[in-house]
């Protein structure tokens, strides 16, 4: 049976916090990087997934950014935000790279966020899910629409406005607006 | 409805307020950048002449690179509001190995790690003292700790503040040196390992080339057939007149403990052939004949070998195993 080597043999998850397994991965520990790719894998690959609709091309995002960690932890600092929010944002901007079939458009380095949640947990990663979802459901379908064809679809607002006939001010101000609904209801 | 058009005025400014610092320097400070825009330059959406004014911007606007962040913040929540798919199991043995081929060298002189900010929703693109204008933490540049400092003279504050400046210059400089170093000898020690295995590739490829092509190699073709039997042979001398014999014979098969071979001569005359003794090979199937005890005078026109029962026979048993005549 499972019972004492764990279910399936799936390592333990890492209680330590991001800072330090980052602070050991500078260091050069393997297993720090370890610890933070099942950490954060998981999100890194949803989102890539979801915006290339592609596994394998979703896989070699994944490798990419973990690798960027590893090759460059320096990179990411805490003044830059959580590490899972970050690598969220940096998969979502790479893939759009690869959607668009374009260069790198900007150093990782300066993805700078604002957010003050600890995602170390997956007990707060899932809050962050449910929480996150829940609001994005109460917005308006066509505002929801336009926030999801911009963030996963890689859709311009132009290419946005083009499509649905919307003003191109107003594909703007919703996806703006979806975002503020966000911010306010985790502020609150 | 919820269009941002749509939403109270109060809303729309709470969300986007220019930092304390910046508003008390408001003469100089830039005009902000539309919040529409910086959402667009977020995701990525401007063209490359738009993005790059709005980082020129953002370069010079504290407030604006703090409504940045806060918006990378936004879409890193809506990020999360994806369908969670577990990636391959493959991928993280990938990952791993990549991990193991670059293998860092770890220097010995350890980085000293940046204090934590006592408030993580503070952030720039650019460098610490752009967050020092909030008075939150300690700063060198901070003015109030200046002014708490012991008056000194004036000529050793500004011989002081030059020691400090180079100071730091040197430390900056230093630690931009050793990250650079380290950063290298990452690279380094990753290019060496692969060059290594390039290496090890090529040698292989060598020895392999070098063994097919050696004009001094062997080469033995292997079947799955069994080797060819080797014929058994003998041969006799024979004198007539004086009735010596000699026998030698060899690659014999080895017979039943209850056989014997036996050697005939066979008379020209027609007579019935003569036994001229009987032997049994070794165990390389050699066996002889040496100087049987033969009538003399008997003209011999073949001789003959035969497998009998122990103890030999007085005529011959067919069917002769060798067999050999004279002309």
């Amino acid at each position: 049976m499972y019972r004492e080597t764990g279910v399936l043999n799936i390592p333990q998850p890492s209680t330590e916090d991001d800072p330090s397994l980052l602070a050991r991965v500078r260091r050069g520990d393997e297993q720090a990087m370890a610890s933070i790719f099942d950490r954060y894998s998981r999100i890194v690959y949803s989102v890539a997934l979801r915006v290339l609709r592609d596994p394998a091309a979703a896989e070699d995002v994944l490798q990419e950014i973990f690798m960027q960690v590893w090759r460059n932890p320096e990179g990411f600092t805490s003044a830059k935000g959580n590490l899972g929010g970050w690598l969220t944002v940096v998969a979502r901007n790479r893939s759009i790279d690869i959607l668009r079939r374009r260069r790198p458009s900007d150093p990782v380095e300066d993805v700078v966020l604002a957010s003050s949640s600890n995602l170390a947990a997956e007990a707060e990663r899932n809050s962050l899910m449910e929480r996150a979802r829940s609001v994005i459901a109460t917005l308006p379908s066509e505002q929801r629409k336009t926030l999801e064809m911009a963030f996963f679809d890689g859709l311009t607002h132009s290419e946005i406005a083009e499509m649905t006939g919307d003003p191109l001010g107003t594909v703007k101000t919703r996806i703006r607006g979806a975002l503020l609904t966000l911010r306010k209801a985790f502020q609150s | 409805m919820s269009d941002q058009r749509d939403m109270p005025d109060e809303q729309i400014s709470q969300s986007f307020q220019p930092s304390a610092g910046q508003a008390a320097n408001n003469g100089a400070a830039p005009p902000h950048a539309d919040p529409e825009d910086l959402v667009l330059y977020a995701m990525q959406f401007l063209n490359r002449e738009q993005a790059s004014a709005t980082a020129s911007h953002l370069a010079a606007c504290a407030g604006c690179r703090e409504e940045l962040a806060r918006v990378q913040g936004d879409l890193a929540t809506y990020a999360f509001t994806t369908e969670l798919e577990s990636p391959p199991a493959a991928a993280r043995q990938r990952l791993l190995a990549q991990v193991a081929r670059e293998k860092k060298i770890v220097p010995i002189i350890q980085q000293v790690e940046p204090a934590p900010q006592a408030e993580p929703t503070l952030h720039t693109l650019h460098a610490l003292p752009a967050l020092t204008p909030f008075g939150r933490g300690g700063s060198i540049l901070n003015p109030i700790e200046e002014d708490e400092k012991p008056r000194r003279s004036a000529g050793l504050a500004v011989f002081g503040g030059i020691g400090w400046a180079i100071a730091a210059g040197l430390a900056f400089f230093a630690f931009t040196l050793h990250r650079d170093s380290a950063s290298l000898r990452g690279a380094l020690a990753s290019h060496a390992g692969e060059l290594q295995r390039l290496n090890a590739d090529a040698a292989t490829s060598h020895q392999l080339l070098d063994a097919l092509t050696d004009p001094k190699a062997i080469r033995v073709a292997l079947t799955t057939k069994p080797e060819p039997k080797v014929e058994a042979i003998g041969g006799v001398t024979y004198n007539p007149d004086k009735g010596s014999l000699v026998f030698l014979a060899s690659n014999l098969d080895q017979l039943q403990t209850d056989k014997t071979y036996e050697l005939w001569v066979i008379p020209t005359d027609g007579s019935a052939p003569i036994p001229a003794g009987t032997f049994h090979p070794d165990d390389q199937g050699n066996a002889s004949v040496i100087m049987p005890d033969l009538p003399k005078g008997i003209a011999a026109k073949a001789f003959g070998v035969t497998v009998e029962d122990q103890g030999g026979a007085q005529t011959p048993t067919l069917p002769i195993v060798l067999a050999g005549g004279l002309g």
